[in-house]
């Protein structure tokens, strides 16, 4: 097995505290949420397992006595969780599920127009995700939202989704104009062309 | 491939800048070699984060070494040499690829560039054939994405539509460098959204002159005679698709080169896009 220490990426010398942030940062990494429908699911969850028992392996080793380990719980997290309403749309997740992207897309389309509900949406703009094409995915789940608005489900893939538009997850963030007096120090910069001065005033 | 993906120097340690630099003059060396003094002609900055990835990924030694510049022998360098294949690989997909682009031109522009363009592929034949012989792999995926692009620019496809041919190239190419078939699932979707990525980046650059020229382009229909506003739009697409680079990038071994890698992906994308999107039109006012 591998070096637990490596795995996490820090000295054998870290304390405990320092493990365990090292730990929290891996594992919101690779922490199954980040992933939600995504291809590489599976990678991250092996990823996230290698994470966790290094760690556990760290925490015994240092015990000594054993103990109970913190480490996350990812198991709530299976892909067949989904308690399907309607048998129609359970098959199209279970396709989706074990990567049979075409039959699920066929499927989908058999539904006309008129019939296509949230559930349509989301599983739509899962499939989009799946194969790259965002766009279609962020407008398809937005569709899900309005369509439905209180399930979590779809909610929580777009919130994911709208995030990850915003640049928090990578990508460009466009600084957001607030402040208590931005205009102001900007016309005084204009002027002065001192940040001391421009802060001194400013800060009170 | 069109230099888009490039570090963040500002971020990056001296060391870490002159290996880059090496890099890049040792792909430049490999290709004089390999395929000619014109070939390297065609060199970019993307093609030497694929000959950096590929060396990590695979943990091919490498070194540094003093030499001089193969265009201008009066300036003096340091040149990354390995007996690694990523430099003839790199080397193959620039060529490949700035040839293929040539054609492209050659069948859309006006006549004073197309001449241009007619040229220039004559000059790179030799070169290109060269390529196409040692990686005859690369040479197909390159002229099916050109066919599947020209398909969809024909169709007037959306955002999603247009950039799946070259996203699809560069994750193939991704694919080819992973070592037997190892972590091919996040070097797959790696490549297909750094492709994507640079294509929608090409997309922003363009977007001005396209719609003067009344040319394809997946962000004209968002258009409504405001480019600040859709530039905004463009970010947060770019953005979406930063996410999903990172997310790969994440499940990587990464090994060599990370330093330079991990600025590529959290702050060379970044930067390019604030650069392309936002600071170009600092001097415009939102229409109102």
């Amino acid at each position: 097995m591998n070096d637990p220490y490596r795995v996490l990426n820090i000295s054998r010398n870290a304390t405990d505290d320092e493990i365990k942030k090292a730990y929290r940062e891996q594992a919101k990494k690779y922490h199954p949420d980040r992933y939600q429908n995504s291809p590489l699911a599976d990678a991250a969850s092996e990823k996230m397992k290698e994470i966790n028992q290094a760690y556990d392996q760290i925490m015994s080793e240092r015990k000594s006595g054993g103990g109970a380990s913190d480490a996350y719980n990812t198991d709530y997290y299976t892909s067949d969780t989904y308690e399907g309403y309607n048998e129609f749309y359970s098959a199209i997740r279970r396709l989706i599920n074990s990567n049979q992207y075409e039959e699920a897309e066929q499927r989908l389309n058999t539904v006309l127009p008129n019939e296509r509900n949230a559930e349509w949406y989301y599983l739509k703009a899962v499939l989009f995700y799946r194969r790259g094409w965002l766009e279609d995915a962020y407008n398809y789940s937005g569709t899900a939202c309005k369509l439905d608005p209180r399930n979590v489900e779809y909610k929580s893939f777009h919130e994911r989704v709208t995030t990850q538009r915003s640049g928090a997850a990578g990508g460009y963030q466009p600084s957001s104009s607030s402040g208590c007096c931005d205009s102001f120090c900007d016309s005084l910069a204009c002027l002065l062309c001192c940040d001391c001065l421009g802060d001194l005033i400013c800060n009170q | 491939m069109f230099g888009y993906l490039r570090p963040f120097k500002d971020e990056m340690k001296i060391r870490e800048y002159d290996l880059y630099k090496s890099v890049y003059c040792g792909l430049c060396r490999s290709m004089k070699k390999d395929y000619g003094l014109r070939s390297s002609l065609t060199l970019n900055y993307d093609c030497t984060v694929l000959a950096m990835l590929y060396m990590s990924l695979n943990n091919d030694s490498y070194c540094k070494e003093k030499g001089r510049c193969t265009v201008n022998p009066l300036k003096k360098c340091s040149i990354c040499r390995s007996d690694s294949e990523a430099f003839a690989f790199a080397g193959a997909v620039s060529i490949i690829m700035t040839y293929y682009k040539l054609l492209d031109t050659i069948r859309d522009s006006g006549i004073l560039k197309k001449a241009g363009a007619f040229f220039l592929r004559l000059f790179f034949r030799r070169s290109y054939k060269r390529a196409r012989k040692s990686y005859p792999l690369i040479d197909q995926y390159t002229s099916e994405m050109m066919a599947s692009q020209s398909e969809a620019e024909e169709g007037n496809a959306g955002i999603d539509k247009a950039a799946d041919p070259t996203a699809g190239l560069i994750s193939r190419i991704c694919r080819m460098i992973c070592p037997a078939g190892a972590f091919s699932a996040p070097a797959e979707s790696f490549g297909y959204y750094v492709g994507r990525w640079i294509y929608l980046m090409d997309a922003c650059d363009d977007l001005e002159k396209d719609i003067k020229k009344n040319s394809f382009n997946p962000f004209s229909s968002v258009y409504e005679g405001d480019i600040v506003k859709t530039m905004a739009y463009c970010n947060e697409v770019l953005n979406m698709t930063a996410a999903q680079i990172v997310m790969s990038y994440e499940l990587f071994p990464v090994g060599q080169f990370r330093e330079i890698l991990d600025n590529i992906v959290y702050y060379g994308l970044s930067f390019q896009q604030k650069k392309y999107t936002e600071d170009r039109y600092a001097d415009r006012e939102a229409v109102k």
